[in-house]
């Protein structure tokens, strides 16, 4: 499989900050390439870098084998950019702003009939042609603002997180047509604050973090990264009584995270400390519900390698 | 090339879809000439009224004189006796009355015109009009009759071609009334200003698409900044030139204020000033983050300049101080070029004007690409 995008040590610094620091990557055809990151990681500038709205401050981004400094008209027809924020019109129906936008890559009449109408079914706006996206749900804009970004059938599309800030339905319509995206050829870079999403359709992941990526491969050879961990579910009916402190005292005990009345204890994997984890739970008059030891997900391996969450 | 035109045809939909433009766009600079009549144009509105009392009878020449007055545009005689000439006069029902006493025919054929009086009770400028195409054309008869020496075929021969081409004539020198120079220069004024403003507007939604975000996603296509601001340049040229020619139409065809300069060149004029214009808001553009901080500039700077270039009002009245401050802005040089064309020189003797315009333009532009340049470093801005 050829490589569809090459990044070579790529840096970008806004003044004195680094925000995307000596990054390299490879993203080969037919991937749907995942790129995880905290906030304020680095994705979006390293997506503005890939889709020439930024200069890069050192390195190189290679699109289809052409340097894309060198050969930006090629490289800009060749990506369709789904940008974080929605970038459409609201004055303007949803078939005149994915006809507009298309119709700047060079599409013109029946073609670009087809293309247009194409697209806006593929998203599920079919039936909206002639609806202005000021009257559009959440959800509806954010398939409008993908259905701009892939009339003129890129070789590549890059999403920043599409699904920000939408009903689960529209979430699962993007899930679905990305998958289907793929299945037609596309290759995609997909950012996300949601590991769900990313672990269930990426079949590659970059975990990103101050400007790096620390980590990269399918979900398994990351999971398989901290094999030397493992994590400590256990349910409870109260979270108050919980003191995280007096946990994090307990030998092997690594992070501990508390949210929807379940303790979530990533431990050294080689220490047997359970009887002491629940004793000391116990002793905080918690009542115990359930006890589970999981394998590391994603969750737990960006959180081990990051030592941040993934969405604050 | 495509592209432009791709961007340029998007742009005008979606602006004039909008009822509001059209108003904005177009509607203004018509009203601006509308206002410039009521302001300017009491002489226009309603014809001058008349009275004319014929005491020398059916003598071809005093016929003929009658015939001329009531030829003149904008005015509308009534044939009365002298009784009523006197008491319609009083009552204002007249503007202007004049008598032709017995004799004056034939005074007249004999290059001494005599016993011709003229009456009004308004203010002479009123009256003056009249009175003046008259005198010109009596004279202009006499002068025949002097010099035929009494030859009567040779007089009815020169008094008949001269009578065609005065009575021709007489609609154009109308024109050239101080009056309709007010409602031009001031028609001018307007439709300047109105420019000023729309191009702004329209300038404007470059920074629109870079608040609502679009601008980013036209630069990930493969259109450039250069072409996207160049696109609205386009538009922005193309909504003057409607602006200029619907004016220009409206005045001479609707509202009939002749400017008494050649189309062609007035157009030529009024576009160099738009460039000018449209340099101007891209200057503002380039220094504005926001639309709102666009807007706030641009009245800053339109209003006040054109208040002092003399866009609302003659500069005549203007303190010398002012008048020496509009030296520096191109509504004034456009407003000047106006005067003087009408004031009969030639187009080619004004190149300083052009050339100023041309610079104003030139400046504004330099200045607007080279704050674009420096915004350029993120390549996100124009
Ligand atoms: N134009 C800019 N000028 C200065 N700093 C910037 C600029 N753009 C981004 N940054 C900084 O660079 C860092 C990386 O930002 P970026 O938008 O790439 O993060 P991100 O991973 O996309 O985050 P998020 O998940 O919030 O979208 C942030 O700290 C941000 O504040
Ligand atoms: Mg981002």
């Amino acid at each position: 499989m050829s490589n569809v995008l090459e990044i070579r040590n790529l840096t970008k610094k806004f003044g004195d900050f680094i925000a995307v620091d000596n990054m390299s990557l490879a993203v080969r055809e037919g991937e749907i390439f995942g790129f995880l990151g905290a906030n304020g990681a680095g994705k979006s500038t390293t997506i503005n870098m890939i889709s020439s709205l930024l200069r890069s401050t050192k390195g190189e981004i290679d699109l289809l084998g052409k340097n894309i400094a060198k050969n930006a008209k090629f490289a800009k027809s060749n990506i369709g950019v789904v940008p974080q924020d929605l970038a459409i019109y609201e004055d303007m129906t949803a078939y005149e702003n994915v006809s507009f936008f298309a119709g700047l890559y060079g599409l013109r009449g029946e073609q670009l009939k087809e293309r247009t109408v194409e697209a806006l079914e593929f998203v599920g706006l079919g039936d909206k042609h002639k609806a202005y996206p000021k009257n559009f749900s959440g959800g509806m804009k954010r398939r409008l603002n993908i259905a701009c970004a892939i009339a003129h059938r890129p070789k590549l599309i890059i999403m920043d997180e599409p699904t920000v800030g939408i009903d689960p339905q529209s979430r699962n319509y993007i899930l679905n047509s990305v998958r289907k995206l793929n299945d037609m050829g596309c290759t995609i870079i997909y950012t996300s604050h949601y590991m769900e999403e990313v672990e269930e359709i990426c079949t590659r992941i970059a975990i990103v973090d101050h400007g790096k990526i620390i980590a990269e491969g399918t979900k398994e050879q990351l999971k398989a990264i901290i094999t030397d961990t493992k994590d400590i579910w256990i349910g409870i009916k109260s979270e108050d009584e919980i003191k995280v402190e007096s946990l994090k005292q307990i030998p092997g005990v690594a992070t501990v995270r508390i949210e929807d009345q379940m303790v979530m204890i990533n431990s050294k994997a080689e220490v047997n400390n359970l009887n002491q984890i629940i004793q000391q739970l116990i002793r905080d008059r918690a009542e115990i519900r359930s006890v589970e030891e999981q394998a590391p997900n994603l969750e737990t391996v960006f959180l081990t390698l990051t030592g941040r969450n993934l969405r604050d | 090339m495509n592209e432009i035109l791709w961007l340029v045809r998007k742009t005008l939909r979606s602006t004039f879809r909008k009822k509001s433009s059209w108003l904005v766009f177009i509607g203004l600079p018509l009203i601006g000439v509308l206002v410039s009549m009521l302001l300017y144009g009491s002489f226009n509105g309603q014809p001058l009224r008349v009275g004319i009392v014929n005491a020398d009878g059916d003598q071809a020449l005093t016929q003929d004189a009658i015939q001329f007055i009531q030829g003149l545009d904008q005015v509308k005689i009534t044939l009365m006796d002298d009784e009523t000439l006197r008491s319609d006069i009083a009552a204002g029902k007249l503007d202007t009355g004049i008598r032709f006493g017995a004799g004056f025919g034939e005074s007249l054929g004999a290059g001494r015109p005599a016993d011709v009086q003229v009456l009004s009770v308004k203010g002479a400028s009123v009256t003056a009009y009249v009175k003046a195409m008259l005198n010109d054309y009596l004279g202009n008869v006499a002068s025949i009759a002097q010099s035929v020496q009494g030859d009567k075929a040779a007089f009815d021969r020169l008094y008949e071609a001269y009578r065609q081409s005065s009575f021709k004539v007489s609609a154009e020198t109308l024109e050239d009334t101080s009056h309709v120079k007010d409602m031009t220069y001031q028609s001018l004024g307007f439709l300047i200003a109105f420019m000023m403003f729309s191009s702004v507007n329209l300038t404007e939604l470059i920074l629109k698409e870079k608040e609502n975000r679009t601008f980013l996603r036209l630069l990930s296509s493969p259109v450039s900044a250069r072409t996207y601001v160049l696109s609205n340049v386009l538009v922005n040229l193309f909504v003057i030139v409607i602006q200029i020619v619907a004016t220009l139409f409206f005045m001479k065809n609707v509202f009939h204020i002749d400017s008494g300069i050649p189309t062609g060149e007035l157009i030529t004029v009024l576009l160099l000033f738009g460039l000018a214009a449209i340099s101007l808001s891209l200057l503002i553009v380039a220094f504005a983050k926001t639309t709102a901080s666009a807007g706030a500039l641009s009245n800053l700077i339109v209003t006040p300049t054109c208040l002092l270039a003399g866009c609302y009002f003659p500069m005549d009245i203007m303190p010398d101080a002012v008048k020496r401050i509009s030296n520096f802005l191109p509504q004034h040089w456009l407003l000047d070029t106006v005067n003087k064309l009408q004031h009969g020189e030639a187009f080619g003797s004004l190149y300083l004007n052009l050339a100023i315009l041309l610079a104003f333009a030139a400046a504004f532009a330099l200045i607007a690409i080279y704050r674009f340049g420096r915004n350029n470093d993120t390549r996100l801005f124009v």
